[in-house]
């Protein structure tokens, strides 16, 4: 070999070597194709099988490999849940059972089904009873913490509003004052508070429906994957409408938080290829579920950036979880010591939720300020009115007389919960729809509904006192002889107060109902209004007492 | 008129009188409970000594306790599933306001009922037997004030007349729709209270002849 010759090769492989080197670089510097998640999963479940059997026996193995030893997946799965998860003996429909059997199928495992509710399906994953949770469970933030999501989710669910069909409700705008029969603990209670409705509270979603039958309730709301099997039957479609969704949650499959990540990161690859692949859209058109969700996802799953192993964790293709979380109060550590003091004291389990989070504290301090304005307003409307009707009832003059008489009596048929509603009717068409109007029309009620009574018993007192031969100071004395009715219809001004939430006051009765819709601690916030209310009225009738002394003092001075 | 008449359902009287039904259901229930308690109440307020001390704060707290707020008390803080003696406790929605009604017409037959035995015990039967339109005077408020059942989902005949005033479009339809309303409720009412008048007239009379001869 000439110099000549070893020099040229040396500088071929120094070329060469540059050339590879740098082509090295570019690609260490420029992503390679990215590996797709077919791949991403068949490579994790090689890996994983490669333990089987030897890890089988090992304490601290992964779920996934757990899964693949026992050659079993439990899914914790409803029993009844139309459309996603039902069962008639040991026969299981729905959705979600067959997006499980496919899942069974992709990891080649048999699939054990395990009854779960909301309750169960958390803890039940937290001690190893059930693998996998598939149960109609919305992802947000508050679960985030208690078990692992996940993504992309299988299924995105909204609150729908649901009514009769020729009920003029098209949307949130709409809902100001009517009454929505929801859920207790429904997290989007708080949203429909906030614009304005009225909540009748159940614990059970199923009789939703038939209360709408009966016509317990006009409007219902609830998730539109509980209404969608009741929309497939031709009677309720022809009579319901949904009439707007609102507080849309995507659903994901759960795993517990320790011990799962390979199993984890299997499923999320799973969930991937089935979006991509339009296995969920052919499921779920199969149970007749909503497809709008399942067929955007598809497109997502789709896209270039989205269709590789590491999709599942770019903020673009991935949905966040719901931010369920309640800012809490700045004394919320203080009063959840306290509840555990008193559990740990008296073993009574109380719970204060209207002092831990913000929104709750910030309605409760308006259900009692609007309570006492309310009381001291239906007072004094009370015994404004009852002066008026009853100086008019003990006139002499029966065109006062009269029209005063058929007042008192009007109002005397009519019950309560209907005045109010008739109060309330005419301030909407006279002023525009606000917690000042619904406060005034209230304390109008409530005090022609007393003040006529109240009324009625000084007329009659001026009358006797007539009769009697008195003259002078007629009205003065006729009130001090009225003076029980008159303290006894102004206590029961007082105590008729709450009945002003049926027409939508925020008072503290409905304060605290909507807070117990979309918290827990029922029982200890109905116990602290009733003994609120009690109080207040208990000092309204010692109030009363003492005006009472001095009416009755007057008297005998007369 | 004839227009909301077409409006009206045509069966919303039959719905309205099977509603008004519940109302004088509910009212005999909370009666027939008031009576029980309320007679116990008025003998332990006349007992004396620390029974009569316990009676009168039992009695005031029962005056003070407001029946919406009650009714909603029951209604959150019972459990479905509750069970009392083994027996399933969960209260229906008319059981509910009925049993919200007891404290007030517990207290008032105990108010009642001290001064019947105040009367007997002074030899007025028939100032006594007063107690009876007092107790027909309270079974009449117990019937109005049942419509609170409307506002947990009770069909009395309240609730009858919001569903179908939903439905009307128009303010004036809906006016008159709580006219007739009013109407419904106070015929019996009015009619209630008239008897009522009647034999309390005819008893006030004997009982200041009798009182007199005593």
């Amino acid at each position: 070999m000439t110099p000549h010759l070893v020099g040229m090769t040396g500088v071929l492989f120094r070329a060469t070597a540059f050339m590879a080197l740098f082509a090295g670089l570019v690609l260490a510097a420029v992503p390679v194709r990215a590996e797709t998640p077919d791949v991403a999963l068949a490579e994790l479940l090689k890996q994983a099988r490669a333990k089987v059997p030897q890890d089988c026996t090992q304490p601290n193995i992964d779920r996934l490999v757990k899964i693949l030893c026992a050659k079993k997946i439990r899914f914790g799965i409803r029993d009844y849940y139309p459309l996603f998860a039902t069962r008639t003996g040991d026969k299981r429909e729905g959705y979600e059972v067959d997006v499980a059997q496919a899942i069974g199928r992709m990891l080649g495992v048999d699939v054990e089904f395990v009854r779960v509710n909301a309750a169960t399906r958390i803890p039940l994953l937290a001690e190893d009873r059930i693998d996998v949770a598939i149960a109609t469970m919305g992802h947000n933030t508050q679960r985030d913490g208690q078990a692992r999501f996940i993504r992309p989710h299988y299924y995105r669910s909204e609150t729908t509003v649901v009514g009769p069909r020729e009920l003029p409700v098209a949307s949130m705008l709409d809902l100001p004052g009517r009454t929505i029969c929801v859920t207790v603990g429904n997290g989007s209670n708080a949203e429909l508070v906030s614009q304005g409705a009225r909540l009748m509270l159940f614990d059970e979603a199923g009789v939703l429906p038939d209360r709408l039958k009966d016509n317990t309730c006009t409007l219902a709301a609830q998730d539109d994957s509980f209404f969608a099997k009741y929309f497939t039957d031709d009677d309720f479609n022809a009579r319901y409408f949904q009439k707007f969704g609102f507080a849309q949650v995507p659903w994901g499959m759960a795993v517990a938080r320790t011990g799962s990540a390979e199993l984890a990161r299997a499923l999320d690859l799973v969930s991937q290829v089935f979006h991509r692949d339009g296995l969920f859209v052919d499921i779920g058109r199969l149970h007749s579920v909503r497809l709008g969700f399942l067929r955007q996802q598809q497109e997502v799953w789709r896209k270039p950036e989205c269709n590789t192993d590491t999709g599942t964790t770019n903020p673009n293709c991935v949905l966040p979880p719901l931010n369920a979380a309640l800012q809490p109060t700045s004394f919320a550590p203080e009063v959840t010591a306290f509840e555990r003091w008193v559990d740990a004291r008296t073993d009574i389990d109380i719970a204060l939720p209207m002092l831990k989070t913000a929104p709750a504290w910030s309605l409760f301090k308006d259900g009692v300020a609007y309570s006492l304005i309310l009381i001291a307003g239906a007072l004094a409307a009370t015994l404004a009115f009852a002066l008026v009707l009853g100086a008019a009832m003990g006139a002499r003059s029966f065109l006062l007389r009269w029209p005063a008489r058929l007042v008192t009596m009007t109002l005397q048929s009519s019950p309560i919960v209907l005045t109010l509603v008739i109060a309330a009717t005419i301030a909407h068409s006279l002023f525009a729809l606000s917690t000042e109007t619904v406060i005034g029309a209230a304390i109008v009620a409530l005090g022609l509904a007393n003040g006529s009574n109240a009324g009625q018993a000084i007329g009659e007192a001026m009358w006797s006192l007539r009769a009697e031969g008195v003259h002078g100071g007629l009205f003065g004395r006729a009130l001090s002889r009225a003076a029980t009715q008159i303290v006894a219809f102004l206590i029961n001004a007082s105590k008729g107060t709450p009945i002003a939430s049926f027409i939508g006051a925020p008072e503290l009765l409905s304060s605290l109902t909507d807070i117990t819709s979309f918290s827990s601690g029922r029982v200890t916030t109905y116990t602290i209004l009733l003994i609120f209310y009690t109080a207040v009225v208990m000092g309204v009738v010692w109030l009363c007492g003492k005006l009472k002394r001095v009416l009755e003092q007057r008297q005998v001075a007369a | 008129m004839s227009e909301l008449m077409e409006r009206l359902s045509s069966d919303f009287l039959p719905k309205f009188l099977a509603g008004m039904a519940v109302n004088f259901e509910i009212a005999a229930i909370a009666l027939v409970i008031g009576l029980a308690l309320g007679l116990l109440l008025a003998a332990g307020r006349l007992a004396g000594g620390v029974l009569t001390a316990i009676t009168v704060s039992i009695i005031s707290l029962m005056r003070a306790a407001p029946t919406f707020v009650i009714m909603f008390f029951l209604l959150n803080a019972i459990p479905r599933d509750a069970t009392l003696f083994g027996v399933p406790f969960a209260l229906s929605g008319v059981m509910t306001v009925a049993l919200s009604l007891v404290p007030y017409s517990a207290a008032y037959v105990a108010d009642a009922g001290v001064d019947s035995i105040g009367h007997l015990r002074a030899g007025a039967t028939h100032g006594a037997l007063l107690f009876l339109p007092n107790v027909t005077r309270a079974f009449f408020v117990l019937v109005m004030s049942s419509s609170a059942g409307a506002a947990i989902g009770v069909t009395e005949g309240i609730s009858v007349i919001l569903r179908q005033a939903e439905q009307l479009p128009d303010f004036g339809d809906r006016l008159v729709l709580f006219a007739i309303g009013i109407l419904l409720f106070g015929i019996p009412l009015q009619a209630g209270f008239i008897l009522m008048s009647l034999f309390q007239r005819r008893f006030g009379r004997s009982t200041v002849e009798e009182e007199a001869s005593a």
